[in-house]
Parts: structure tokens; sequence; C-alpha cells
């Protein structure tokens, strides 16, 4: 577990609350510090602040989305903000807003950092022409792997899984995100594209993953 | 002319320069009027006495010369004088009276006129004769006891000041429509400027503060648009200082206030060790910081309202589920009425807003008014309403809207701490506001407060259910 924070004290705060969880907590006060301590010990969950002294937190989930497929809870101020928007873009995998109770940032963490159990699910799935393996947590297109973030992976299982049928938003943040009915469907709507840049052979006009209007979305059984 | 909203055209500036014109118009054609019947009239009644007066005096003349002559009766006479048709002449000697026409006798003639004449002055009156006026000019006749008069009928000359006054009569009351006709073409042009002072001031007291007036290279109208754009641009540049810093404001508290929640929360974790009182001071620690934090939430909120802008996220919304969703939260149960198509009312709306305005309804309620005791949805296309009453004692009518303002407290209450931050109420007008909405306050019939939240329906109801 990497805390990218530059205040003092909130990152001591941040230590405290999740070791008391008994989770590891290594710290950075900078984007570029943060970097290199994930480099060297590779986290569970980052956990980013997207105001940082030395560079754009944006600039820097990105560059932790493209060493790898590590999941990113940002910090914003405000809920309201195209932060959100932007940072979900950028790779992150859900949001807390500050003034955030410990509470909350551990459902969080707890949520971003599991892998996909489907506790007795199939051992294999099929969406479209991909082959996916909910233990192994892979996704193969013609024997050739497709690299997901760990959402974007749950995601894709919990619509593969029910193959056929819409599930809405409300429905995903809940199986994906562990939220309830008012969770972000900023979430669910921009870890969607995400997923389809990556799985569809043209995003444009997807075959995987189809939206319903009004409905929600849905992998055609 | 006048739209809804828009003041009545004669109140407009146009309206009130054409009305204007045309008063001024109508009253001088008036005066013309008046002028040319005047002076007309005179010129056709002096013209006319003087041609009867030469005719009379000629004709006096005449019968003067050939009375004391042998050869004519006097009747013959009279009735050889030149005159004009339906004039009539009459001649007085000794007490006879001649005349050439049946209908004009000697009682007919004003009896004043008669006896200047008689008297051996000429005279001339106009009276009235058979329903209509009559000139009669008198003139004794030289070298003997005798008058000669004639009688004009002046219908002719009644008819033409008739037909004069009704001309001109009319003409005035067609300067009305033509000069407000022209007058509304004439100001048009000239106050078209003022339209767009107009548009933009009404557009800026509206809230738009990006309101500018273009002066489009009019000369009359660029040192007032220079200065109107000035203004506008410095009130808005304050207004959104003033949004900022409420804004860096809120954003500097949140950090020291995650660290607040952070070590309470660890605190809290041990409170079974602390003393009594210190678990009491830790209680009021607790809500002290919530409190507080909501505040710096709000503040945040209601400064990204008043600043303007910011992308909602619009998505169809189940009002009903999304209610009982918001009711299941609380800490108390709260009964949900449905009203007929209430469960499939659908609005298009920003989600996280409408949970705001429902949570800071509730919280609203919990702490002024002692909960709430029940929450209505209603469909009544093309809107949707959700009614809240709370267990309070109502809100006073006078009250009723200042409520909605910031900071806004019950009166003469004593100053409880209440948990709220004072910008609920205030949040939930800007956010229904931003969607179409509006709340209103009244009375519940248990006596409590009631609030009823007015949203449009969505136009298009998803497929499916």
């Amino acid at each position: 577990m990497l805390i990218i924070e530059d205040d003092v004290r909130v990152r001591r705060m941040v230590q405290l609350t999740l070791q008391r969880e008994g989770y590891q907590v290594t710290e950075a006060a900078t984007g570029a510090e943060g970097l290199a301590r994930l480099a060297e010990h590779p986290a569970d969950v980052v956990l980013l602040d997207l105001r940082l002294p030395d560079q754009d937190g944006l600039e820097v989930c990105r560059a932790i989305r493209r060493a790898g497929p590590t999941p990113v809870v940002i910090v914003t101020a405000r809920a309201d903000s195209d932060d959100v928007v932007a940072g979900l873009e950028a790779g992150a995998d859900d949001y807390v807003t500050k003034p955030f109770v410990p509470r909350e940032l551990t459902a969080r963490i707890r949520a971003v950092g599991r892998r996909a159990q489907p506790d007795d699910g199939p051992t294999s799935l099929t969406a479209g022409d991909l082959e996916i393996a909910p233990l192994a947590g892979t996704v193969t297109r013609d024997g050739e792997r497709i690299e997901l973030t760990r959402t974007e992976f749950r995601l894709l299982t919990e619509l593969a899984a029910g193959a056929g049928r819409v599930f809405s938003r409300e429905e995903l943040l809940d199986r994906v995100w562990g939220y309830g009915y008012f969770g972000d469907s900023r979430l669910v709507d921009v870890h969607v594209l995400r997923l389809r840049k990556k799985i569809e052979r043209d995003p444009a006009h997807p075959a995987i993953v189809t939206t319903v209007r009004g409905m929600g979305y849905l992998v055609p059984g | 002319m006048s739209g809804p909203g828009r003041p009545a055209w004669r109140h407009t500036l146009r309206g009130r320069a054409t009305l204007t014109i045309t008063a001024v118009t109508v009253a001088l054609s008036a005066v013309l009027a008046v002028g040319v019947w005047l002076a007309v009239s005179h010129y056709l009644l002096v013209g006319r006495e003087r041609a009867t007066l030469a005719q009379t005096v000629a004709n006096a003349a005449q019968v003067g010369r050939a009375l004391p002559a042998p050869g004519l009766s006097p009747e013959q006479l009279l009735a050889q004088l030149p005159r004009e048709t339906g004039s009539t002449s009459l001649l007085a000697r000794d007490d006879r009276w001649l005349t050439t026409s049946l209908r004009v006798g000697r009682d007919d003639l004003p009896a004043a006129l008669r006896e200047a004449v008689a008297g051996g002055t000429p005279a001339r009156q106009r009276f009235a004769l058979q329903g209509g006026t009559a000139l009669a000019v008198g003139v004794p006749v030289e070298g003997g006891d005798a008058a000669y008069f004639e009688v004009f009928p002046l219908e002719e000359l009644d008819r033409t000041y008739t037909v004069l006054a009704a001309v001109l009569a009319g003409a005035v009351l067609a300067t009305v429509p033509v000069s407000l006709l022209v007058g509304s073409w004439a100001t048009r042009p000239a106050l078209r400027p003022l339209d767009r002072v107009s548009a933009a001031a009404a557009a800026v007291a509206a809230g738009d503060l990006s309101a500018r007036i273009d002066p489009r290279g009019d000369p009359a109208l660029e040192p007032i648009a220079a200065s109107f754009n000035a203004t506008v641009a410095a009130l808005e540049e304050r207004v959104r200082r003033d949004a900022r810093f409420a804004a860096d404001v809120s954003h500097e508290l949140r950090t020291p206030l995650t660290t607040m929640l952070g070590a309470l929360a660890l605190v809290e974790g041990a409170a079974d060790d602390l003393p009594e009182d210190g678990r009491e001071a830790l209680g009021m620690l607790r809500e002290e910081v919530d409190r507080f934090s909501r505040l710096v939430a709000d503040l945040l909120e209601i400064s990204r309202a008043d600043a303007g802008g910011g992308a909602d996220a619009l998505e169809d919304v189940r009002l009903a589920a999304l209610v009982r969703e918001a009711l299941a939260r609380r800490r108390r149960p709260v009964p949900l009425d449905l009203g007929e198509g209430a469960e499939s009312a659908v609005v298009r709306a920003d989600k996280r807003r409408l949970e705001r305005v429902l949570g800071n309804l509730l919280d609203n309620a919990d702490q002024h008014a002692g909960g709430v005791t029940c929450v209505r949805v209603e469909a009544d296309p093309p809107r949707a309403r959700v009614l809240v009453d709370d267990a309070g004692p109502g809100i006073p009518e006078e009250d009723r809207t200042r409520v909605f303002e910031r900071f806004a407290r019950g009166r003469g209450r004593e100053r409880v701490p209440s948990g709220g931050s004072g910008l609920g109420l205030s949040l939930v007008t800007r956010h229904l506001r931003a969607l179409g909405g509006e709340v209103q306050v009244t009375g519940s019939p248990d006596g409590g407060a009631r609030f009823v939240v007015t949203l449009p329906l969505a136009e298009e109801q998803p497929c499916g259910s």
C-alpha cells in the first residue's frame, strides 16, 4: 500500500489508520518519490492525491498505469469537479474526496484491492471472441493476452458472467466497486469506455460490451 | 407587442416617445384646424356680407331713382331688380310692405332692424328664418319715406361651414393613426441602441454577468456601453473572486479536516480507555467536527453554485427509487407514500444533486423540526413532486421565503448547535434551480412544515421497466 500525498499529517494519519487495518503502508510526498517507491516495492493499492507539489497528479496516475495494473484511488477536493473524470480517464480505479473519513477510505481500498473472485462461478467465461479466466485473472483473444486493470477485469467478468442480461449502473457499482445506489455512475461509464478501448476491435462501435440506452450495459449472450 | 414579463408597450421608452409625438402632432393639427376654420369662415362671411351690401345699396339706389318716375308700379319695379337666387326684396313705403316672396314678409324681419332703417340708418342683421339663418340688409331709399330691404338666405354658407368643419375634424382625427405609425417608425432606429442596453441590463439583473452591450460603432451608444460593460465586468470579477475565495477557504480547510477526522476516529477507537468526562468531550468534539466538515462541504458547493458552471452528469433517474434509497440510509425509518404513477416517474437529473436535495431536506427536518413524519412522491405530468413533512411546529407564512436564505435560523429561539451548516436549504434551492425544478414550503396537514420539491419529468420514458 503506497500513499502519495504532500501533507505530512494527512499522510501520517492515513498510515496510522491503515496500519490498524493491517496494511503495510509506504509513503511519498511527491509524485517523483512515489513513482520511485513503486518501482522498488510493488504496492497492492496506490492512494494518490491529485494536488502534488512537483507534478500534476494526473501525470503520476498515467505513469503508474503505464507501469502496470496496480489499482489507484485518487484523492480529490471535489466529487463534482472535472478532476474525477480526468483522474478516471487517466486510469484511476476509484476516488475519495477530502475530507474523507477513515472508514470510507478503507472501504474503497479494500474494494479496488480485491481480485475477481466468482465464489462458485465458472472457471472460464467468454465474451464475444474473448476468453476470460476468472481465477487466473487473464483475458485472451486468439491466445493473445489483453492487459486489463483489476477493476476493468472485474467489470468484464461481471458482465460476461451474466451474458445476455442488462446490468444497470447501480448494479455494477454495487458488484464491482461495492457502492450502493448513490455511487457515482461516472465510475461505470469511464471504466466501460476504458475497457472498450482495450477489448473492442472498433471501440466506436462496440460489439462485446454494448450500451442499452436508459438502462445500462450488456454483454450479448 | 407586449409579451409576458415585458412592460406594456405604452410604458416602454419607444411607446412613450411615439405617444408623445402623436399627442403633439394631434394638438398642433387641432390648433391649425381651428385657425383655418376661423379664418376661412370669417373670410367667407365678410365676402358674403360685402356682396350683399353692395347689391342692396345698388338696388336701393335704383328704387330711389325709379320710384318717383312714372311708368312702373312699385311691384313691377321690385320684381325686375337684379337679385341673387333665393334672396327676397322688400320695400316699405308708408307702412305698406311689398315683397317679392310669399315666404318672407314684414313680420319676418327683426323689429330692431326695421326700426333702425325706418330711422334713416342703413343696417344689417343675421337672424333665424324658417329654421335656417338669413342675412337681412336694410337701406333707406333716398328722397322718400321708403326703406328697401333684402333678405339673403345663408343656408349655402352654413353648409360650407359644416363641410369645412367636418373636413378639418376628419383631418385632425386622421393625424392620430398616421402620427402613431410615423412615430413608431421614426423612433425604432433612434431607440434601437437602447433596446440593446435594456436587454443587457435585464440579462445582468437575471444573473447573467457575462452579458455585455455591443455598441456596433454607434457613437451615441459607445460611452454608455463602455461604462455599463466596465461596471458589469467589475461585478462579474468581484462575484468570481468572492466565489473563488470561498472555494479556496473551503479547499484549504479540507486537508486539516481530513487529519482531524482520521485522528478522531483513532481516538474513538480507544474511547473505552478514557474517563467519563473525556468520553463526553470526545463526543462533543465528534459532533463539532462533523458539523464543521458539513459546513466546509456546503461552502464549497455554494461557491461553485455561485460561480456557475460545473458539468452536470444528467441521467434518467427513477425518483421513487432514489427517494427510497435515501430514506433507507436514514437512521430512523420514514414512511414513504407513493402517488399514482409515482413508482415509474423518471426525471432527467444529476443524481448527486438530487441526493443532496433530499439529504439536506431530511437533515433539516431532523435538526430543526423533530424529524420527518412522511415523504410522498407524486407524478403530475409534466412534473413530479416530492413532499417532505416534518414533525415541527410549522413555519409561519412570513418566514417561508426566508428559510431558504443562507444561515437563516428560526426566530427568537435559543441557539442550540443543531449540527446543520445553515447552508442546507439554500443549497436545496440552488441545486433545484440547476435541475430546472423548485422548492416551496407550505404546511403539512399535521401542522408541521411541508417542503414541496417540484421537478420536470423526463420527456422520454426509458423503454422497458
